[in-house]
């Protein structure tokens, strides 16, 4: 095992390359198969297995989504008919769109994410391993289930943005279409839940000595991704949620009056526009890793950058109507929206000019991720500026639902998938242990570059085409065949990318810790693939520069540094950290995860079928009937399991932590998850006060004629957020009895707000007051609704502690009940909102 | 030009002088798309061409004789400094974008107050546009309706919009005019044309099956000649005939 060999850095860094080598530590012990079985992928909670699943998911779903474009282009190489029909290309058209945006182009960064950022970081995994493989399989089954649609009847045909009411079941029947809709809240349950890892990772578990701002830029786009992603996709759910039940059940919301068609509009542009920058950040931070390590300059400006990044961030929710210009809205909120756009395109200039800046004096070496992530800058900067085209209102008026908005989109979105394709390159070493081959790889950027430009670049000369067509203008058919002939050129490209990737996994050179002269972050600085734990102890950047600390605080091993003499010390390491790893036995695997996602699949997948609350008729009618009440059972199940499953993972005892030093790991999570809740629940009530003012709000009665029942309820709810406070009390005196009495005082407090909004509603059904029956039932059973379902959702965790709690758990450790408590004060707190706005105003 | 458009309603001197863009809706789309793709390229073209100069410029050689100071493996982030040179080239970029958006708000407002005027106003003609699920029906003040639009050429035409059934967006591309067509709203949009013939309106929304096929012809007449045939009209006699009404825009045209 021991070589001679030392890796080389200039400028001093010298790691002995024993330190290199894959500790070792059995991972059978910790649960974990080897990597060769099946079973480990499917149990593995490790981020680098986790990250790994994800980039080849994404690359599936990309070639899937890749060949819809190919047939997409080959309908469009004739102006007239050609090999789809109308509904077909309206089909295609709206899957690829689904599927590139959300299905492969935000997980493939999130592979990379999962993989480098707590290597980055330097923390053994993510904050919460299980819930990040649940994410995964969620993400996994969640695209599942849209392939399933094309077999339902046919998919869903409305683009993908699906506007309203074209998003209906009145216009678009296919249960198909239901299923799509489905699928995208099984993927952005997935996403919250992501999200909530890598927030609650990145701000407790950075290494001593890494402050938030001194996050490398990689990870730092991806810290912004996600808050940007915990709010998005908050709203985009409630609009999922609100178009499911039009669908499922029959509310009203999204049909053609009462604003139904605007208040789609706003709610998914609230939410995408941010996922422009949620799919384009990861990209602009693989450009500043690529461009820094391959330039051999640190990036221009970093703090600007940063700051830009952050103002991105922020205004990215402040700029949605501009996708609206010609709706009903005014021209003093067109003013507003344009001055809000102009100021969120200022920042990207900023970061554009600090790339391009690092080139100068710089030792630029014309690798593939290079290659790529210049590639990338280029396309940007097109894309940039036919954005501002965009930005002038007059001119927007014009290109509207035209191909210049295609062309454009496609040269900025295309254009971070390029820097993400350059990220394959970058890190192949890292994850795989071998090198790609960079000649193939050169090739492989040549053939992609021409051909993304051949595809896009004659979009823009024929921009008069209208967007979702399947037949145009005959004058227009050179740049279209052009268009043809280079999406296939840019398909034909990964065929070179995956032969050259899938040859190098096994005759490729052997992959050295850190292959790129200059890298500086801290993946480098272990062996290609890294070990389990990832770190030979624990990293500190505590003297600047970073160094691996015994369990004692002594350096063991310094990751930069120009010590030499590692070689008495690594012994000393190696033993010292399989000792750690022993003493803290983190779990690495569990089998839950994957069943969950198998019971959520089966039971959506079961639930697509439903009309007006009721499934169809006959045999076909049974089948999903059966197959949803399978699916649930299953999830119910497996959630227990999970819940009782013994799972440990370990904190670091020291890390960065501003500005979540004095928040526990769990209770930050329940927090940030509370966050996305507040915007479900505002998209939610914001729907219902829009609806209500466009049907003219003093006209409007309250549902309930009664109020009574939601006054009891108001009580009820409020007595037993009391009665978890005392829970509370109880644990922390270690009184089981009063823990067990006060936690069941809960429960039936919930169960008699339940049981009272049922018989408020049965009678209402009586009175003819259904689901729908018009909008005002709609929002009120609905709004509501999603807060009973939560009142649910807490009872079943309720009955979870109160069974554990018999057993005599809580009494050493009451955080679980304080953090239930956190969830149940805010369920209490809704409530507080929707009793006015229910049943008094 | 001499048609009728919002430039005396915003009475802003500087249309007479040329400074801003001004006239109809296809001058005023031409100019500013013109000035924009100019400067586009040449933007593009400048920093597209200072990457690729200096991304050769630096290029690692066998000879490295600059001993500056690189990063190193384990570092902290940090930068090269260089922030006054970004800020600068930053300011610059701010000062291009901002003036070039601010040039064309005038002619945003041009564009606004037409839409903006009532639809009993003296001049012009005034046409609701309903879409449905898959075509286009005109339905002028008297009641007539057809699935043609016939307007006068040299006449401000505003047009109020809607739709019965989906989300869809009415564009005649050659005459620069397009609005949203949304159920249970109406939006007000104007357009002069300038030219008689025979032009195409499209839908530039997705709205079904029929999406690709939802167009309508628009004829436009030499004022006289539509008064002649809008005298013609009434709520009883609609057309849906296109064949005969571009016959006879080809008989105006010759």
């Amino acid at each position: 095992m021991t070589h001679d060999r030392h890796t080389e850095t200039d400028g001093g860094a010298t790691i002995d390359d024993e330190f290199l080598e894959p500790v070792v530590v059995d991972e059978s012990e910790m649960g974990l198969p080897p990597m060769t079985s099946v079973k480990r992928w499917l149990l593995t909670t490790n981020h680098k297995d986790v990250g790994i699943l994800y980039l080849v998911t994404s690359l599936f779903f990309f070639v899937f989504a890749g060949i819809l474009a190919l047939l997409i282009r080959l309908q469009l190489w004739s102006p007239g008919e050609g090999i789809l029909s109308a509904v077909a290309y309206n089909q295609t058209v709206s899957a690829h769109g689904l599927l590139m945006v959300f299905w492969f182009i935000s997980p493939l960064a999130f592979g990379f994410a999962n993989y480098v950022v707590p290597l980055q970081i330097g923390a053994k995994d993510l904050a919460f391993p299980r819930l990040n493989a649940l994410s995964y399989w969620l993400y996994l089954f969640s695209g599942l289930l849209f392939l399933v649609s094309f077999f339902q009847g046919g998919t869903l045909d409305g683009g993908w943005t699906m506007y309203a009411p074209l998003n209906i079941a009145t216009y678009t029947p296919n249960i198909g279409a239901t299923t799509v809709v489905l699928a995208l809240i099984l993927f952005t349950i997935g996403i919250t839940m992501s999200s909530v890892n890598f927030l609650t990772t990145i701000h407790r578990m950075r290494a001593e000595g890494m402050t938030l701002m001194r996050l490398p830029l990689f990870s730092m786009s991806i810290l912004l991704t996600v808050w940007m992603m915990l709010f998005a996709f908050a709203a985009l759910l409630a609009a999922l949620l609100i178009l499911t039940s039009d669908r499922l059940l029959g509310t009203s919301y999204f049909a053609a009056d009462a604003g139904g068609s605007i208040l789609w509009a706003h709610l998914f542009w609230f939410f995408g526009h941010p996922e422009v920058y949620i799919v384009f950040f990861p990209a602009l931070g693989v450009m500043a890793e690529v461009f820094q390590t391959f330039t051999g300059r640190r990036l221009v400006g970093r703090k600007w950058f940063v700051a830009s990044m952050v103002l991105v961030a922020v205004q990215s929710f402040m700029v949605w109507m501009h996708h609206m210009f010609l709706t009903s809205i005014n021209l003093p909120v067109k003013t507003l929206f344009m001055a809000t756009t102009i100021g969120i395109s200022l920042p990207f200039d900023l970061m554009v000019f600090a790339l391009i800046y690092t080139l100068v004096k710089g030792r630029v070496r014309f690798t593939t991720p290079f290659l790529f992530a210049f590639g990338a800058l280029v396309l940007f900067i097109l894309g940039g500026i036919t954005g501002v085209f965009l930005g002038a209102v007059v001119l927007d008026y014009e290109f509207r639902g035209t191909y210049w908005v295609v062309a454009h989109f496609h040269y900025v979105m295309v254009g971070g998938a390029t820097a993400l394709f350059g990220a394959i390159y970058y890190w192949f070493p890292k994850i795989t242990g071998r090198m790609y081959d960079e000649f193939l790889g050169k090739v492989h950027f040549a053939m992609y570059f021409v051909g993304f430009n051949l595809l896009y670049f004659p979009m823009f000369l024929a921009w008069e085409t209208p967007r979702r067509v399947y037949e145009y203008d005959i004058g227009l058919t050179p740049w279209h065949r052009l268009a043809t002939i280079g999406a296939f050129l840019l398909g034909a490209s990964f065929l070179v990318m995956f032969y050259n990737l899938y040859r190098s996994l096994s005759v490729g050179e052997s992959a050295p810790a850190n292959p790129w002269e200059y890298a500086t972050t801290a993946e480098w600085a272990v062996s290609s693939p890294p070990p389990l734990e990832n770190f030979p102890g624990r990293p500190s950047y505590a003297t600047g520069m970073l160094s691996f600390l015994t369990a004692s605080g002594t350096p063991a091993v310094s990751g930069g540094g120009r010590t030499d003499g590692g070689v008495a010390d690594a012994h000393r390491l190696d033993t010292q950290s399989a000792h750690d790893a022993h003493a803290h036995h983190d779990s690495h695997a569990s089998p839950w995860p994957v069943v969950i996602a198998l019971g959520a699949f089966l039971a959506l997948l079961g639930l697509s079928a439903l009309k007006q609350g009721a499934f169809p008729e006959g045999v076909v009618g049974m089948v999903y009937g059966g197959t949803a009440l399978f699916g649930s059972v299953v999830l119910a199940l497996s959630l227990v399991q999970f819940g009782r499953e013994s799972f440990h993972t370990s904190e670091p005892d020291v890390a960065e932590r501003w500005p979540f030093a004095g928040v526990e790991r769990t209770k930050l999570g329940v927090w940030i998850f509370l966050a996305s809740d507040v915007v479900l629940f505002g998209a939610f009530i914001g729907s219902y006060i829009f609806i209500r003012v466009a049907a003219g709000w003093m006209g409007w009665e309250p549902v309930p004629h009664d109020p009574v029942p939601g006054l009891v309820n108001t009580y009820l709810l409020l007595t037993s957020s009391f009665s978890v406070v005392l829970a509370l009390v109880a644990a922390q005196k270690r009184n089981r009895t009063w823990l067990v009495a006060t936690l069941s005082l809960t429960f039936l407090l919930g169960v008699a707000f339940l049981v009272n909004k049922g018989l408020e509603w049965v009678e209402l059904f009586h009175e003819g007051v259904t689901f729908s029956s018009g909008v005002q039932a709609s929002t009120f059973y609905l709004t509501t609704g999603l807060h009973a379902v939560h009142v649910i959702l807490g009872l079943l965790i309720l009955g979870f502690l109160i069974a554990r709690a018999v057993g005599g758990a809580y009494l050493d450790d009451e955080r679980p009940v304080e953090y239930f408590g956190l969830y149940w004060h805010f369920v209490d707190i809704v409530w507080l909102f929707l009793f006015p706005l229910f049943y008094i105003l | 030009m001499g048609v009728v458009t919002g430039v005396e309603t915003a009475g802003v001197p500087l249309h007479s002088q040329g400074l801003l863009p001004s006239g109809s809706r296809i001058a005023v789309f031409s100019e500013i798309f013109t000035v924009f793709l100019v400067l586009g390229t040449f933007v593009g073209v400048l920093v597209i061409g200072y990457m690729l100069y200096n991304a050769y410029r630096y290029r690692d050689g066998d000879h490295r004789t600059d001993d500056a100071d690189r990063p190193v493996l384990g570092e902290l982030p940090g930068d090269s400094g260089g922030g006054r040179k970004l800020l600068f080239s930053f300011s610059l970029s701010a000062i291009v974008v901002v003036s070039l958006i601010v040039w064309t708000y005038g002619a945003l407002l041009d564009v606004e107050s037409v839409s903006a005027q009532s639809a009993d106003a003296d001049n012009g003609v005034d046409v609701r546009v309903e879409g449905y699920q898959f075509g286009w029906r005109f339905v002028y003040l008297n009641g007539y309706q057809s699935n043609e639009l016939r307007v006068p050429a040299d006449t401000t035409v505003r047009l109020s919009v809607t739709s019965d059934d989906v989300f869809h967006n009415f564009g005649i591309p050659a005459l620069r005019v397009k609005m949203d067509a949304i159920p249970g709203q109406t939006t007000e949009t104007w357009f002069v044309a300038d030219d008689p013939g025979t032009y195409q309106a499209n839908c530039y929304e997705l709205c079904g099956a029929g999406h690709s096929f939802m167009n309508a012809p628009v004829v436009v007449m030499e004022p006289d000649e539509y008064d002649a045939w809008y005298g013609s009209t009434t709520a009883a006699n609609e057309s849906s005939s296109a064949n005969e009404s571009s016959d006879d825009a080809e008989a105006t045209t010759a």
